[in-house]
């Protein structure tokens, strides 16, 4: 592992029971590299990462982050270890996941304090700073059911960055949101990676993972059908599988033509 | 009726009775039951087998058997209880059992992705049931709670057979020196309302504090 490499994954595989999720998925993180994780739903993308901070365990290969060793199986990292990992990498989901009982500014501070016992005056003025950046510091004081998904994310995102991580993961951040509230969030993220921060994330923004994105890993049928830089991923890409995807994703309109043709002829796939 | 006003006086006394009673069974199965609901969820095999066994017992049991069992069984093998001790113990038992369903459901219905947003953010699994789950759950377990201590508060009607000298007891004695059935079983009628409906406001209360944020 090369010194600038934050997180590295070795043949990684997952399974839900007898269910195959993802196997032999390897990929090398550098420091201030921006991944995009794209594919077909299924392919088993936003479980891949939820890997990287174990929020899932994975039963095979090796994943090495943060100056971290941990093997796939049944024995699960200590809890200091996964205390390390948890506070260095932040994440956000695609359903947000705020805390609703609690206020914006609470469920920002919560973690510092409680976690990292960060002083309560420091954590309340780097709460208002990051909220700030995102034009949230007028809702510190609300509950997060009155604010919209967009706001929402956002907020998320501040609670991820308060905890002052090292990587960032994005599980499909804008997939929740209406057509409308996506670019705010974008537009956040976006600013996060010119910072440097180092971020893998999961999206279906195609646009977005190729203005933003260094790498483009795409996954489709449980495994990497093609990773590289993202142009040239997305642009021309080598494998079938990888053309197929981007196809359907590119051209819906065409491909749902093809489809129901080929339905029109009795065909069921 | 004028015999009924007599007993007013004993019957409050009994009504304060019962309702100490109810309330500290109440904190009791309350503390147990938490910590029971995590064990029956988060514990190891053989204790939540335990835990699930004992609910079926409970809830199986009709509660003047266990009632009959616990003072005047065990005092055949020489286990000896006074009407106070095994009311409370009896109620606190009793109480366990609805408790830890209660609480277990309320837990369960905290969505999965609170777990997964505290256990990202790095904090312990001890603060997320206390900061995070706890705090959610008692949003959907206030109203059956609610209605399980107005049933452990009329549970205690049940205690005037083992002699505990509570308001049934003392209407019961009423009614055998007076005849007056009517009106000193209706005064405990409303007595009881009285103290449910206390109970109640109490819950609705909490209700609306707990769910200010929805």
């Amino acid at each position: 592992m090369s010194n600038d490499v934050v997180v590295s994954a070795q043949g990684l595989t997952k399974r839900f029971g007898s269910q195959l999720v993802f196997e032999d998925v390897s990929l090398d993180v550098h420091k201030s590299e921006v991944v995009a994780i794209i594919g077909p739903s299924g392919a088993g993308k936003s479980t891949f990462i939820r890997c990287i901070n174990h929020l899932h365990p994975f039963d095979g290969g090796t994943l090495e982050l943060l100056g971290h060793t941990l093997h796939g199986g049944l024995k699960s990292p200590s809890r200091a270890v996964l205390r390390d990992i948890r506070t260095r990498v932040g994440m956000v989901f695609q359903t947000f996941n705020l805390f609703p009982h609690l206020t914006v500014m609470e469920n920002i501070i919560l973690a510092p304090l409680d976690v990292k016992k960060v002083p309560r005056e420091k954590a309340v003025a780097l709460a208002r700073e990051l909220l700030d950046l995102v034009g949230l510091e007028h809702k510190k004081d609300m509950y997060p059911k009155r604010l919209s998904g967009g706001e929402q994310q956002r907020v998320a995102l501040c609670r991820a960055l308060a905890m002052e991580p090292e990587v960032m993961l994005f599980d499909e951040p804008t997939s929740m949101l209406d057509p409308e509230l996506v670019g705010e969030v974008l537009s956040a993220i976006q600013r996060l990676a010119k910072q440097g921060m180092t971020m893998i994330l999961v999206t279906h923004e195609m646009t977005f993972a190729k203005e933003v994105a260094d790498t483009v890993v795409i996954m489709a049928d449980h495994r990497v059908a093609e990773m590289g830089p993202a142009r040239q991923v997305l642009e021309s890409p080598q494998t079938e599988r990888a053309q197929q995807f981007l196809r359907r994703v590119l051209e819906p309109v065409e491909t749902m033509e093809e489809l129901s043709a080929a339905a029109g002829q009795g065909g069921e796939d | 009726m004028g015999v009924a006003m007599h007993y007013v006086g004993v019957y409050a006394a009994g009504a304060l009775k019962d309702f100490g009673l109810t309330v500290v069974s109440t904190v009791l199965s309350m503390i147990l039951g938490v910590l029971a609901a995590v064990g029956r969820l988060y514990g190891p095999r053989l204790i939540r087998l335990l835990i699930s066994w004992y609910v079926e017992l409970i809830r199986g049991l009709p509660a003047i058997l266990q009632l009959f069992i616990l003072y005047f069984g065990l005092n055949q093998v020489g286990i000896t209880f006074s009407p106070l001790a095994a009311a409370l113990i009896w109620l606190v038992l009793y109480g366990v059992g609805y408790a830890v369903e209660i609480f277990r459901s309320g837990i369960m219905a905290v969505a999965q992705g609170q777990r997964e947003a505290a256990a990202a953010l790095g904090l312990s699994s001890g603060t997320t049931m206390r900061k995070i789950i706890f705090p959610q759950a008692l949003v959907a377990m206030l109203p059956p709670l609610t209605s399980f201590v107005v049933l452990q508060l009329k549970n205690t009607t049940m205690l005037y057979l083992i002699g505990y000298a509570d308001i049934m007891y003392e209407a019961r004695l009423g009614v055998d020196a007076t005849n007056q059935a009517g009106p000193l079983y209706v005064m405990a009628a409303i007595a009881y309302l009285i103290m449910s409906f206390i109970i109640g406001r109490i819950g609705m209360r909490m209700e609306r504090r707990a769910a200010a944020y929805r």
